[in-house]
């Protein structure tokens, strides 16, 4: 009981404590009405940022654009990238000069950002091998091979038959080609008679030439003898080498 | 080349006067040939007397002594006492020859060279004599002067030499004036050098930098014909030999190679390729009056005369397969094989005499090739090398007693001179590889 005695007194004393208060103020204001709540805080608005690094690309070359955004809930970019994280980053290699803008969407309302790749037409492609025709002469050097004789004969082999054969398909193609037939021989017997034997053998690789249609009138013949050997080993492998016919293009 | 021709040019020579006949060409008749077949002349060879105590006197007699002895040891036809056997007084003068001490036991000699020199006018002069010991008879008794370098010295010895062989020596004379042409790659290409007999004063005698093979002496030796690719097509030239000119012989196209002048002295047979295969043709020495000797498939390549009869020439051909040498008459005709076992025979040269082929054969395919005789009348071989390894183009030497020839017995190939037994064999070139041995003609005296 005695509590409640108590709460009517200090209650009394409050409403009058308010009223001296207010008996206080320079104007007398009335008491004011009770207030209705306040409106909630506004949402925070988003920010975006987006940029692309490098912001120059040679054509095929490709940039990276990195982008950051706050209080965002959908981000995308345009230029066919849609939708992406609220930040990140991706690489893109576009063909021409591009302005990427990022468009970052939150509750707050929406923002973009934007971000250019230049895109520069590539160097000057590298002086690319000009597909040029083969001279001449690597085309006789390809076509017209040494053909190759048996110890101390002039004879042609079957295997020469076939370089023969070959060479004069060339030599039909290029009419305009003449050229020297020399004669080569092995280090073995005497350089007198090796002289005789290179000589028949520069001249039956001709005479096979001219049956088949190659004239004679565009090509000499010369013996070299055993004078100048392109293998000087004293084995059979290297004496093979040096019983030869070799063509040689005039100039 | 005037330098080599200097020394002969300033080179007198005066008989001694005494018992020698004056004149100064000996007869055949009047020739005292001691040395019979078979049997050696017994010679020693006294060391010429130093009238002066000039240090260039002494030097140029000594290699003079040198030169000579040599000589006459290389010559093959004496028997030279050893120089320790003999007396210790050696003499100057006919009066100073001790003809007993020169016929004692030991010492035996039949013949005795001896004589002196001195200096004089600024030139070197030797007096010597040939004296037969045991008939007290003076063969040679010659003064020979000369302008006092070496090749002047050597080219006096070599007279003397050749001199003592053509009296005591079997009646021919010696070849120690006589020269050698040679293909030479010492200098980077193949050029054609000359030198001494004995392998002295070798020098080049072209320098076309380029491929030059197969030289051969005119008769008379004033010039070497050989082949040249200088021009780019292997042709034939003629070079002087003393004022080094070059003469063109033929530009038919194809090969021209191996040339011999003909012992007429006015054609010369070679080898042409100008049908597309290797053929034996003779002309005259400008190519004119062209005839051609052989028409067989495969090479003919290489003739040789025979130098007694003029009317033969042997050569190499493959027509029948391997490498053989043939013969035929100059006009063609009688061809026949001349040697009909297998292998390969090629490099014929008649000797001077025309007695004998030499050739150089391999008789079978995996051997190596060695120099043969084949006696022309009679077909048989001799063998004359034999050390394993190949002995080539043999040549003979204008007295028919030496054979020059290519051999790479101690590695490269060089030229070395044998004697036509097969004894004495010489290497005379070390520098670069050297072969294709041709040995000049007698140089007039």
């Amino acid at each position: 009981m005695k509590n409640r005695k108590f709460l009517n007194v200090a209650a009394l004393c409050l409403f009058a404590l308010l009223i001296a208060i207010s008996g206080g103020c320079k104007k007398k204001v009335p008491v004011a009405p009770p207030e209705e709540p306040p409106p909630p805080a506004p949402p925070p608005k988003p920010t975006a940022t987006l940029s692309a690094s490098p912001t120059t690309i040679q054509k095929g070359k490709s940039s990276t654009l990195t982008w950051s955004t706050t209080n965002a809930t959908n981000v995308s970019i345009n230029q066919g990238i849609g939708d992406v994280s609220t930040s990140g980053s991706r690489s893109v290699s576009p063909s021409s000069s591009t302005t990427y803008t990022l468009t970052a969407k939150g509750e707050g309302g929406s923002i973009t950002a934007s971000a250019r790749v230049t895109v520069t037409a590539p160097p000057a492609p590298p002086p690319k091998p000009k597909k040029r025709e083969p001279t001449i002469e690597e085309m006789f050097t390809k076509k017209v091979k040494d053909i190759y004789f048996d110890y101390d004969k002039s004879e042609i082999r079957d295997d020469a038959r076939a370089t023969l054969a070959a060479a004069s398909e060339f030599l039909k193609k290029y009419p305009q080609v003449s050229f020297t037939i020399e004669g080569h021989c092995d280090e073995r017997g005497s350089g007198e008679y090796n002289l005789g034997l290179g000589d028949r053998r520069a001249n039956s690789a001709l005479s096979h030439l001219t049956s088949m249609g190659i004239s004679s009138s565009r090509v000499k013949t010369i013996s070299y003898g055993k004078e100048r050997p392109q293998c000087t080993e004293s084995n059979e492998s290297c004496w093979q080498k040096n019983r030869r016919a070799h063509f040689v293009l005039s100039r | 080349m005037t330098k080599f021709l200097a020394p002969a040019c300033l080179l007198s020579m005066t008989f001694l006067g005494g018992p020698l006949p004056a004149s100064a060409q000996e007869t055949d008749s009047q020739v005292r040939v001691v040395v019979t077949e078979g049997v050696r002349a017994r010679v020693a060879v006294a060391d010429i007397q130093q009238r002066g105590s000039d240090p260039e006197l002494d030097r140029h007699t000594r290699l003079f002594d040198d030169v000579l002895w040599n000589d006459l040891r290389r010559a093959g036809v004496f028997e030279l006492v050893p120089k320790t056997f003999y007396p210790l007084q050696l003499p100057s003068q006919p009066y100073e020859v001790n003809y007993e001490e020169w016929t004692a036991e030991d010492v035996k000699a039949q013949n005795l060279v001896y004589g002196n020199s001195y200096m004089q006018r600024g030139q070197f002069v030797v007096e010597a004599r040939l004296i037969d010991v045991n008939t007290r008879e003076s063969i040679i008794g010659n003064r020979y002067r000369v302008d006092p370098d070496e090749e002047g010295v050597r080219s006096l010895a070599h007279r003397l030499a050749d001199e003592i062989v053509l009296r005591i020596g079997g009646g021919v004379r010696g070849v120690a004036s006589t020269r050698i042409a040679f293909v030479s790659d010492r200098n980077g290409h193949k050029e054609i050098f000359t030198m001494d007999y004995d392998g002295y004063g070798q020098k080049a005698l072209t320098n076309h930098r380029s491929i030059s093979l197969t030289p051969r002496w005119s008769l008379d030796n004033s010039r070497i014909a050989y082949t040249s690719y200088h021009r780019g097509n292997p042709d034939l030239y003629f070079r002087t030999v003393y004022d080094q000119r070059l003469i063109p012989f033929s530009h038919r196209g194809g090969l021209t190679t191996t040339p011999a002048f003909a012992p007429d002295g006015e054609r010369i047979a070679f080898s042409s390729s100008k049908s597309r295969d290797p053929e034996i043709y003779v002309s005259d020495l400008r190519g004119r009056d062209l005839r051609r000797l052989t028409r067989a498939r495969g090479v003919d390549i290489s003739p040789v005369w025979n130098p007694k009869s003029g009317r033969q020439i042997a050569f190499v051909s493959g027509r029948s397969g391997s490498p053989q040498i043939w013969i035929m008459d100059e006009d063609g005709s009688n061809l026949r094989r001349l040697i009909n076992e297998g292998g390969e025979a090629v490099s014929p040269s008649w000797s001077p005499d025309g007695v004998h082929l030499a050739f150089s054969w391999r008789r079978r395919l995996t051997g190596r090739f060695d120099i043969y005789l084949l006696d022309v009348v009679s077909g048989r071989f001799t063998q004359l090398t034999r050390d394993g390894n190949n002995n080539e183009h043999p040549v003979w030497s204008p007295d028919s007693r030496h054979i020059a020839y290519e051999s790479n017995r101690f590695g490269s190939r060089q030229v070395f001179i044998m004697l036509a037994d097969g004894t004495q064999k010489e290497q005379l070139t070390r520098q670069g590889r050297n072969t294709s041995p041709a040995w000049s003609n007698y140089f007039q005296q």
